[in-house]
Order: structure tokens, then C-alpha cells, then sequence
């Protein structure tokens, strides 16, 4: 076998191993047209070999002829299937390009079939033989066909389409695929182009040895393509394996944030664009969908939070690079929601602030916690304040003013009308009666008022004065603790139990211990004391006194302290002492005041001694 | 109706009390009309006399409170000044919320309760003349025609006439027209004028922008 017929014959079967290859490869994936497309240019690389190599083993001028008519053949699948490659391969070129080159590709078939021998021979007059590799081999001689201008204006236009392509792929930033693809058909076409002009034109006298050139492309447009398969391949795998590092990652993430009710968000500085989760869009009430910055997340704080928050935000930007914030905010449904933010300030190089990270958290729930301790605590306090005693005196003060504002004002009126120069006495008079009948009215209510105690029968029973203090003790100590008053208990053990009504003795003693501290509250810190005391009082009655560090009461007010409607306080109604005049006496105590000798008040009343107790 | 001397109405259901503070009122130079209750008092109350209200907040059935409600729907929105017994924080907060002209104790000092009545007179004189303004400006935006208060309401936005004339598909010249018309009717000289004007008569309240009420 010749040297020849090998490199031939294995041009043609390297051309047919990689068509068949990538024909499977399309087979697999229909829609890589590309893969078809680069078998069809092999298969006609094949073709042509097997053209060139019968030629040069022809015998004849007719065997030479057919071979090349053939080989047109193969030239127009391996023009029109590599302008498909170029084409959906680089992403580029003109259509007008590629469809002139098929197009006059295609029209050469005409002449290479009905004008002449073929499309570069009108005839082949004789065969002469020429060394190649060690043997002879055959070259035609004959009469060029016109023609064929047509097939090698198609080479230069496909030439053309190619390096047109070539460049846009450049530019676009496909370098590699338009320099190797691009660059090899356009060098290898050229050469073959050139050494067939000169041999059909019957400049040189040369066996066609086109097939070597082509199959060189081959090989380059098989290595592009399997690099991409392979590269593809490789991104797949990488891909599914990052995705799943993602995925867990983010799995465990949210699970801690949903956990811990976290929801986190993303502030760029530069942008100005807020990235949140979903679960912070729902702490703060914006829908998922919609746009977020600094402007609305501002507008959903509370009016008096949103200073402070600016502030903080702004020490962490300038440079503190961390933060803390508790503020409320306005639900679009009205509600308010207590949430703590921690965010965490990222810089460049530079210092620059870039972008905030932090999380942010609804604290509602604690605050609403912490909110009803304080509202509790404030109740047991006051609890004293709106008492039965507390009630009757507002009833009271309103019947009693009622009569007292009519007084008032026909006492004015009177003065008025006296002031005219005939006054008119009818009226006068009619003034004075009505006077009358409304000082007793106001003597009424309290009649009314004493008798209503008196009648009530007192439910008495005996009481251990020890518990009674202790009883009052306990409502006031928060109150007591706020004031910074202290409170002194000084209750022998062995006193005997009194007589009495344990809810009014109760309110009584209640009335005079915040009587007490609303006396101390011009005190200094430390001299806030009160002490409540009790001793027995000769055989059948105990005495109990409530005396405070307080400035004490002035000499000549101390008559009138118990007088309905006296008070010394702004906001007081003057009514607490004489109502718990009223239900000492009902018990058949006594009740009065004095001043200490060391500075303060003293109220001292006393109970008479359960029966029980004092027949022992 | 004729012009008549302010009235100062006091409402109370203590008769005593009644009769005591319409003596000092009139002894101060005050014509007084007294009701024992306040459905008394709305029953005859004359819808157009001037004057003031003096009423108790604790009535029995309908309270002062309630009373100050139904005078402000009525269409002689008299100023009211409330009197109480012992004055609690929460209704004269609401009392004045309301729009009371003071909240006072019936024990109050003589001058302070004479001087809250005649601070309650003249605003309602006041509030009497802005009301007769009101309905004057208002009495003038009637003659406009539908069309118009259209092209008013797009120009005291501050439109251009050749964008109204594209907003509502009339012609440019039309626009001009319609204003030339407005600006006689309403007797300005001025589009400031015409927005003041526009604004104090309070027509398209709902569509001009309003700043938000206190906090």
C-alpha cells in the first residue's frame, strides 16, 4: 500500500471517527444544532479526501473528471454546514454573508454537472504523473472551466463571513472562540483556496492536497466543542455541589433566625437599597414585594423614636461601627410593635462605610410585660385612693358644693342688687330665703353622711391591731418604696384585740399614713420617716398614733384640721380627715392631732377593747 | 329673625342653683334665659340668637357633655361654658377637647365665672361674623357653573392652562375663557387671590393638600 493512500485514507477516517462522535452528541441533545453541523462539515471533509485521493490514483482523464465533479459535492455540504457552524458556534456574522455564500455555493453545482468535464474542467485532455511521496501520482491537463470563478468567490465570501464574525465575537469579549475557530477557517481556507486556484488556473503543476488543510479545522472546531462539553459538564457539577453548601447553610441560618424571631436585613449605603427577609417585612409591615429604603423604614417608626434612631444609626456609621436600638413601630393596621435592632457597620479600605447588616427582633410582648408589672404596682398603690373613703368624698364634695355654689352666688347677686339705688327688697329677700334653705341642705348631707355610718351598724368584731397595721402595711409599701418613705411599725405583742370594723379602721389608717407621706414629700431622702405606733391606753382602750418627719402643722390650723372641706393640700377636698373622725367616734373612740415636739405631725385616735379580751 | 341681645342660657338641674346664677348674671348687666335640663333648653332653643351657654356637667338624663355635642351639629352653635360640682380631670379634658370655652367649678370666683361669659360672648360674636363670611364666599362659588369649578380646582392646584385644557380635552382658548368668568364672578384680580379665596371657602376640601392635625 502507498504512503498516499495511508494519509488519505486516514484524513477521511479521523474526519468520519468525529462526525460520528458528535452526531451521537446531538442525538442526545437535540437541540445542539452545532454538533450536527460540525459532523455534516466533517463528513464533507471526509468526502473530499476520498475525492482527492481517487483523483491522484486516477487512471484516466474520465475517472480524474468524475473524481472532481464528486468532490464539488462534498465542497458545497462542507461550505453551507460550516457557515451553519460559524454562525450559531461565535453568535455572529451578517445573514446577507452567509446567504450569498450558500447561495452561490449552491449555484455552482449547476455548471460542475452540465458545463464540461466539471466545475474546473471543461476537459481533460490528459493525464500526467508526477512524484508524491515516494511514488507517482496523476495531475489532469486541460481547459479551465470559467465557471468555477463562481466556487472560489463562494470560498472568499465565506472567507469574509468568517473573519466578519470572527471580529464581532472579539469585540463582544469572545476572544478565544474567534480567534481559534474564526482564525483557523479563515488561515486554512485561504491556503486551500490559493493552492486550488494556482493548480485549477494551471499555474503549477501540483496534485490537489487541499484535504490535509481541512482536516486540520476538523481538529481545531472538535477541540473548541469538546472543551465546551467538558467545561459545561465540570459547571454542573460545581454548581449542584455550591447549591447544596448554599442551601444547607441557608437551611440552618433560617432556622436559627426563625427561632430565635430574628429578622434580618441588608442596608447598602451606596445604593441605597434595603434587603430584608420576609419575617422582617412582617415585623415591620411592608408587604414582600415592595420596595424598601431608608425614607419608608423612617416614616414606620414612631414620630418621638425616630430622632434617637437617626442619631444611633448615625454614631455607628461615623465610625462606631456597631449598634442598638429600641424603638417602636406603626403597623399599617395601627398597631404598635416594641423592636430591638442590632446592626453591624461593614467599611472599605478606605473606611468608607458600605453596607449595615443587623437583625431585628419584636420585643412587644417583654415590654407589654414590664408595662403591666408597672401598672400593678401602681394600682396596689392607689388602691387606697379609690376606696370606699374615697368615693363617699367625692359624692360628698359634689352634693355639698351643689348648695354651697347657690349660696355663693345669691350672696353676690345680693351685694349687686344692693348696690342700685332703689334696690329692689322683694328680690333681696327672696335672695335671703333661698340662703337659708341651702345652708340647710348643705347641713343635710352631712347629717346624712354621719347617720349613713352610724346606720350602717359597723360590723365590729375583734381585731388584732398588730394585723390591721400590718393589713395597711402592705398596701402602701410600694407606694412608700417610690416616695422613699420609710415606714416604722412599733406594735406590742401582747396588746389585746380592739373593737371595730376592720375595712373602716382600715381606711382610716390608710387615710392617715398618705396623709403622711404627702406631708413628707418636701423632705430630704433621708428624713422621710413615718411610724405608726400602738399602746394600751389605761384598761379598756388602745391607742394608735401615725406620726411622720414632716414640717408639722401650723399652730393655728391645728384646730382646723378636722373641719369638712379644710385642706392644706392643692388638689386635696378636705374631706378625709373629718370622715375618719366621723368613724372613730362611731366606734366610740377618740381623734385628734398635735404637733412633735422634734418637727412632724402626730394623729392619734383610740379603740376601745374587745369585750372578750377586757372581762379576762 | 331680628336682631336680638345676646342671651346667656344657663341649663342646670338644681333649681336653686338656677335661680341663684341668673340673679348674679342679670345683677352684671346679662339678659338670661334658664332651663331646667338640657332637652329643655334644645327643645326651645332659638336657632339664630346670639348669645352663650352656662350649663351643669352632671345632669340627670342627658349631661352636659352630651348637650355640647347636639349644640355643635345644631346650626347655632353657641359657645359653652360647663360649671360642675367637684371637677374631675377626664370630662373637662373632654369638655374642652370639645371645644368648651372654660370648665369651672360652681364655687368659682365671681370674676372669673363673669369673665368666662363674656370671653364666651364675643366669640360668639366671631365666630357669628366668620360664619356670615362663610356663607357670603360661599353664596359666590354657587354661581359658578359646574364646568367652571372644574377649571377652578385644576388652576389653584397651580395648572397651567394648557395642561387643563389637555386634562379635561377643551380647548386652550376655552380654559382662558372659563377663567376670565370665574375671576368676574368671584371678583378677584389675582390667582393668589383665587386660591386664598378658594381655601377659605373651603370647597374641594377633600382634593387640596391638608397638613395633619397636631401630633
Amino acid at each position: 500500500m502507498s504512503w498516499v493512500t495511508i494519509i488519505w485514507s486516514t484524513i477521511a477516517s479521523a474526519c468520519i471517527t468525529l462526525a460520528g462522535i458528535y452526531l451521537l452528541v446531538w442525538c442526545r441533545n437535540r437541540t445542539a444544532w452545532v454538533n450536527l453541523l460540525f459532523s455534516l462539515t466533517a463528513v464533507a471533509a471526509a468526502g473530499f479526501a476520498f475525492s482527492e485521493l481517487s483523483m491522484m490514483l486516477a487512471e484516466t482523464p474520465g475517472q480524474f473528471g468524475t473524481a472532481l465533479r464528486w468532490g464539488q459535492v462534498s465542497i458545497w455540504l462542507w461550505t453551507v454546514s460550516l457557515v451553519g457552524f460559524v454562525w450559531l458556534y461565535l453568535k455572529a456574522g451578517r445573514p446577507w454573508l452567509a446567504w450569498a455564500t450558500c447561495g452561490l455555493r449552491t449555484f455552482a453545482l449547476l455548471p460542475n454537472f452540465l458545463v464540461g468535464q466539471n466545475l474546473n474542467y471543461r476537459e481533460i485532455t490528459a493525464l500526467r504523473h508526477i512524484p508524491l511521496l515516494g511514488e507517482s501520482v496523476a495531475v489532469a491537463e486541460g481547459v479551465p472551466n470559467p465557471w468555477m470563478v463562481l466556487g472560489q468567490l463562494s470560498l472568499v465570501l465565506l472567507v469574509i463571513f468568517v473573519g466578519d464574525a470572527s471580529v464581532t465575537a472579539w469585540r463582544r469579549g469572545d476572544r478565544r472562540k474567534a480567534l481559534m475557530v474564526g482564525g483557523s477557517v479563515v488561515l486554512l481556507v485561504l491556503v486551500g483556496l490559493v493552492e486550488s486556484m494556482l493548480i485549477f488556473w494551471g499555474k503549477v503543476q501540483a496534485p490537489l492536497t487541499v484535504s490535509p488543510f481541512y482536516l486540520c479545522l476538523v481538529l481545531v472546531m472538535a477541540y473548541e466543542l469538546g472543551r465546551d462539553v467538558l467545561l459545561a459538564s465540570q459547571l454542573v457539577g460545581e454548581l449542584q455541589a455550591s447549591e447544596a453548601g448554599l442551601r444547607e447553610n441557608e437551611e440552618r441560618m433560617s432556622l436559627a433566625v426563625d427561632a430565635a424571631n430574628f429578622g434580618i436585613w441588608i442596608r447598602d449605603l451606596a445604593r441605597n437599597e434595603i434587603w430584608a427577609s420576609d419575617k422582617w417585612r412582617k415585623l415591620f409591615g411592608f408587604a414582600p414585594s415592595e420596595r424598601l429604603d431608608l425614607g419608608a423604614i423612617l416614616q414606620r417608626l414612631h414620630p418621638d423614636d425616630r430622632e434617637g434612631f437617626r442619631q444611633t444609626v448615625g454614631a455607628a456609621v461615623a465610625g462606631e461601627g456597631r449598634y442598638e436600638a429600641e424603638f417602636r413601630v406603626m403597623l399599617p393596621n395601627g398597631g404598635i410593635r416594641w423592636i430591638t435592632s442590632h446592626g453591624r457597620v461593614e467599611f472599605d479600605a478606605t473606611g468608607q462605610p458600605v453596607r449595615i447588616r443587623g437583625a431585628s427582633r419584636d420585643v412587644t410582648a417583654d415590654k407589654q410585660a414590664e408595662l403591666e408589672t408597672q401598672l400593678l404596682r401602681q394600682q396596689v398603690a392607689h388602691v387606697g385612693r379609690v376606696t370606699m373613703m374615697g368615693q363617699l368624698a367625692t359624692a360628698l364634695a359634689h352634693e355639698i358644693n351643689q348648695p354651697l355654689g347657690a349660696i355663693l352666688r345669691n350672696a353676690e347677686a345680693a351685694e349687686l342688687f344692693m348696690q342700685e339705688a332703689s334696690p329692689d327688697l322683694d328680690e333681696i329677700r327672696a335672695i335671703i330665703a333661698d340662703i337659708r334653705e341651702d345652708d340647710q341642705r348643705a347641713g343635710s348631707v352631712i347629717d346624712r353622711m354621719r347617720g349613713l355610718l352610724k346606720r350602717q351598724n359597723l360590723s365590729t368584731r375583734p381585731i388584732h391591731v398588730g394585723e390591721l397595721v400590718g393589713d395597711v402595711r402592705a398596701l402602701v409599701r410600694v407606694d412608700a418604696a417610690a416616695r422613699h418613705v420609710k415606714l416604722d411599725v412599733g406594735v406590742p405583742g401582747d396588746l389585746p384585740p380592739v373593737r371595730g370594723d376592720r375595712v373602716h379602721l382600715q381606711q382610716v389608717l390608710l387615710n392617715l399614713i398618705l396623709n403622711g407621706m404627702d406631708a413628707l414629700s418636701g423632705a430630704s431622702l433621708e428624713d422621710r420617716r413615718i411610724s405608726v405606733t400602738a399602746l394600751l391606753d389605761g384598761a379598756q382602750t388602745v391607742e394608735i398614733a401615725v406620726s411622720d418627719t414632716g414640717t408639722g402643722i401650723p399652730d393655728d390650723k391645728l384646730a382646723h384640721v378636722f373641719d369638712p372641706f379644710f385642706t392644706t393640700k392643692p388638689d386635696g377636698m378636705g374631706m378625709g380627715l373629718p370622715i375618719s373622725r366621723t368613724i372613730i367616734e362611731a366606734h366610740g373612740g377618740r381623734f385628734w392631732a398635735e404637733n412633735n415636739k422634734s418637727g412632724g405631725a402626730t394623729f392619734r385616735f383610740t379603740l376601745p377593747i374587745a369585750e372578750e379580751a377586757a372581762a379576762k | 329673625m331680628s336682631v336680638t341681645e345676646p342671651t346667656v342660657q344657663i341649663v342646670d338641674d338644681d333649681p336653686s342653683f338656677l335661680a341663684a346664677a341668673s340673679r348674679l348674671l342679670r345683677a352684671s348687666g346679662f339678659a338670661v334665659k334658664t332651663f331646667s335640663s338640657a332637652s329643655d333648653f334644645l327643645a326651645q332653643h332659638d336657632t339664630d340668637a346670639p348669645g352663650c351657654v352656662l350649663a351643669d356637667l352632671q345632669m340627670p338624663g342627658m349631661n352636659g357633655l352630651d348637650l355640647q355635642s347636639a349644640l355643635a351639629r345644631s346650626h347655632n352653635p353657641l359657645p359653652i361654658l360647663f360649671l360642675t360640682g367637684h371637677g374631675d380631670i377626664p370630662s373637662s379634658v373632654r369638655a374642652m377637647r370639645g371645644g368648651a370655652v372654660d370648665f369651672l367649678e360652681k364655687r368659682a370666683p365671681k370674676e372669673k365665672l363673669l369673665d368666662a361669659v363674656r370671653r364666651a360672648l364675643v366669640r360668639d360674636t366671631r365666630e357669628r361674623e366668620e360664619r356670615a363670611r362663610q356663607r357670603e364666599l360661599r353664596a359666590r362659588f354657587d354661581a359658578l357653573s359646574e364646568r367652571e369649578l372644574e377649571v377652578l380646582s385644576h388652576v389653584v392646584q397651580g395648572r397651567l392652562n394648557k395642561q387643563i385644557a389637555s386634562d379635561l380635552g377643551i380647548h386652550e382658548r376655552t380654559v382662558k375663557l372659563h377663567r376670565t368668568a370665574i375671576t368676574t364672578k368671584l371678583g378677584v384680580q389675582s390667582v393668589a387671590e383665587l386660591t386664598r379665596l378658594t381655601l377659605e371657602a373651603g370647597i374641594f376640601e377633600a382634593s387640596t393638600p391638608t397638613f395633619p392635625k397636631g401630633q
